[in-house]
């Protein structure tokens, strides 16, 4: 972490601290979205950390994106910073355009299911789009589409769908949009760049999951070594236990393994996204996020499993993030099919790739 | 508890490319590749290793060292553990002997014990195990009786990997009587494995391998300056070998063959895609796992202690070995024979048999918890 991204993570924790408590985390699940602490980090400048100062944002890179996104897991704030800022306010400035007022959304899945089609100069799109995240939250949906065998990026008012409320079981939203013929002008759209394809994305989108996992996993781990060391049963602190420092280390491991991959993903993502290690990255942290879940609550006994005590908003936000943008089963396989075609001899070679040499003399020289 | 990503500088690389470049020269394609630090002993390959200058990497010139870093040690040691090439004659004296001599050794054993150390001339064993003293090391019963000019050595160690093929080992023995605290009065000697008195008793590893061996020393004299640094500090000395050579990648790569194998037999449209989904599991895990442990070499050269971190990457690491040979495993459909089938299916029976033992040596998986669980309370 550069001095730059340490001191964008102390200011985070500490507002995080006072708007994302135990409390408005709990009173958050009610719409699905944490508006206050949302409020307050686009007060800060944070929630347009990577957005260039041209386009509105507050400058910075997709690293120190990902440090906003660790502290968002951390507080476990329900907050739109991935769609909003990684994957919409990202398309759009590569588009040359800024982000409009109010919360955007944007799926990584609009191809799938979504046609669009030209009409009076602008275009008309009909279909479905599921499990987009933050729509009942949002002023407008980024959809990326082609259109005449051009892609283009089409922003959608949220007024001009239909939208049927979903969650995830961290009570976040993740919601059905039906956009039934909703016609956009010509002035809703902008020709996508070359960068903005849906498979980066889907890769953005898939590390910005393996971020907000590595700082939830730091924090239950905090929260089991803190819960272990003072809570006593049979006359001593149960952290005393060899079975109970069994799961604590264990948790401990996979908390900081899935917190090098992302830092080493997101770092290299600064100059080119790569399939390799975004994929190692979310397969990694994913796997953690069961594991350490499993873990914690076992180390906890009954009292994780109470509502009002902040293990369970942890875990259960581990629960909906390893899946979201792809599980690590289903990374895996994509990750085991690209090497089995570039074969056995180049297995090696990869996996000594570590931090990409393009950051090697900043780096070497921030060291 | 920290672990920072690190990049490898451009002669870092360079390093790199030369042992790759000189694997590929060295070992024939019909190779038969070993795991990890259980591959086989072979002098002369140590030698040549030596002749470029890539055993004793981080000792000072002057002992025949490069004057490198762990990071430069680091390099070299997976290349060839990823190889499985035959680093058994070297990697004891490289990985610890040299450097607790260098630590803590008087400056005539440093003058005497690393130049033959890193010319590949000198292959040591380790003699901490004992039969009834295993985890609990500071339990050694094997003694020391001063003597006119040196000490009267008895007692017996086990486990002692390669003591048949090897030169010497440093055997941590009770030099005081006991005085109440277990860790006083244990030094570290300077053994060596042809002196009169010593025998050497192979110890058929499960699948008949001779690797291990039953070391009893009876009336062994020992010269007083073999005693490896300060009478009486073989406790502390002990310790601090294990904690910084814990987690190399010794400690993840013993069955990186059992993947790459995997892989070169099987065409790639052929993969189901539960065995495609195993091939992305183990190799983002590699990745993770080879940063992690590569922090700890760039800690430990820039001053840094990580005894605690350590200790959870043995523990992530000797763990992971294992799992890979599970998660394997369970994609393929053979019968293991030790004798014969693909490079594959060999690995596969080999890495089967001596599994168990991933997680034993270099401190228990129970034992490394307890260090690691301690650190985390901090």
């Amino acid at each position: 972490m550069n001095q730059d991204q340490s001191a964008i993570a102390s200011a985070l924790r500490a507002i995080l601290a006072d708007h994302s408590t135990q409390e408005s985390v709990i009173a958050a699940e009610g719409p699905g979205f944490a508006e206050e602490a949302w409020k307050v980090l686009g007060e800060g400048g944070f929630a347009s950390i990577s957005i260039p100062e041209s386009a509105g944002g507050s400058g910075g890179d997709l690293a120190d994106a990902c440090v906003v996104l660790h502290e968002v897991g951390r507080a476990a704030a329900a907050v739109p910073f991935a769609e909003h800022t990684l994957l919409a306010g990202w398309a759009l400035a590569e588009a040359g355009r800024a982000l409009p007022e109010g919360v955007s959304t944007m799926s990584t899945r609009s191809s799938e299911s979504l046609s669009v089609t030209a009409a009076d100069g602008g275009a008309v799109l009909d279909g479905v789009l599921t499990r987009v995240p933050w729509a009942s939250n949002a002023a407008q949906i980024v959809v990326l589409a082609d259109l005449d065998g051009a892609a283009q990026l089409i922003v959608v008012p949220t007024a001009s769908v239909t939208i049927e409320p979903g969650r995830n079981v961290a009570l976040e939203s993740r919601d059905l949009v039906r956009f039934d013929k909703v016609s956009v002008p010509a002035d809703a759209m902008v020709a996508a760049p070359a960068s903005v394809t849906a498979e980066a994305l889907e890769l953005r989108a898939a590390l910005s999951r393996a971020a907000l996992i590595s700082g939830a996993l730091e924090r239950v781990t905090e929260v089991t070594v803190r819960y272990t060391a003072e809570r006593e049963q049979f006359g001593r602190p149960i952290a005393r236990f060899q079975a109970v420092q069994r799961h604590l280390v264990r948790i401990a491991e996979q908390s900081v393994s899935a917190q090098m991959a992302v830092d080493a993903a997101a770092t290299n993502a600064v100059t080119g996204l790569d399939f390799f290690d975004i994929a190692s990255a979310k397969i990694v942290a994913s796997e953690a996020a069961g594991i350490v879940s499993a873990a914690s609550h076992q180390a906890h006994g009954a009292i994780g499993m109470t509502k009002e005590y902040e293990l369970g908003q942890l875990t259960r936000r581990l629960w909906s993030w390893r899946d979201e943008c792809g599980s690590e089963a289903s990374w895996s396989r994509r990750l085991g099919a690209h090497l089995a075609e570039e074969g056995a001899d180049a297995l090696w070679p990869r996996i000594t790739t570590g931090l990409a040499p393009e950051r090697r003399n900043e780096k070497v020289a921030g060291r | 508890m920290k672990f920072t990503p690190t990049v490898l500088t451009e002669e870092e690389e360079r390093l790199r490319d030369d042992v790759r470049e000189f694997l590929a020269a060295e070992l024939p394609p019909d190779f038969r590749p070993g795991l990890g630090m259980g591959a086989g002993a072979n002098r002369e390959f140590s030698k040549k290793l030596a002749a470029r200058g890539w055993l004793g990497m981080a000792v000072p010139k002057e002992y025949g060292g490069q004057a490198r870093t762990a990071v430069d040690r680091f390099i070299v040691t997976e290349e060839l553990l990823s190889r499985g090439a035959p680093l058994g004659a070297h990697f004891v004296a490289d990985r610890q002997t040299a450097p607790t001599i260098m630590k803590f050794g008087t400056e005539e054993q440093r003058r005497y014990f690393v130049p033959k150390i890193t010319a590949g001339e000198l292959a040591f064993s380790l003699g901490m195990s004992e039969p009834d003293s295993g985890s609990d090391l500071s339990s050694v019963r094997t003694a020391g009786t001063k003597v006119e000019g040196g000490w009267l050595l008895n007692g017996t160690k086990v486990w002692t990997s390669g003591a048949h093929q090897n030169d010497y080992f440093a055997v941590l023995c009770r030099t005081s009587p006991f005085d109440g605290d277990r860790h006083n009065g244990l030094s570290q000697l300077i053994v060596d494995l042809r002196a009169e008195g010593v025998t050497v008793n192979p110890i058929p590893f499960l699948d008949g391998g001779h690797h291990f061996n039953e070391v009893v020393l009876k009336d062994v004299f020992v010269p007083d300056d073999r005693v490896l640094g300060e009478l009486g500090s073989g406790w502390m000395q002990v310790t601090s070998e294990l904690a910084y050579e814990r987690s190399g990648p010794d400690r993840f790569l013993s069955t990186f063959g059992l993947l790459k194998y995997f892989l070169a037999e099987h065409e790639p449209s052929s993969l189901s895609s539960e065995q495609q989904r195993v091939v992305g599991q183990i190799t983002a895990r590699y990745w993770t796992i080879r940063q992690l442990s590569l922090s700890i070499a760039r800690t430990i050269d820039e001053g840094g202690a990580p005894a605690i971190e350590a200790a959870l990457v043995k523990d992530i690491g000797t763990k992971f070995e294992q799992q890979t040979i599970a998660l394997i495993r369970d994609v393929v459909d053979i019968e293991l024979d030790p004798h014969q089938g693909s490079m594959f299916e060999l690995l596969l029976a080999e890495a089967t048999l001596s599994g168990p033992s991933f997680t034993l040596r270099g401190g228990t998986t129970e034992v490394l918890r307890s260090v690691a669980s301690k650190g985390l309370a901090k």
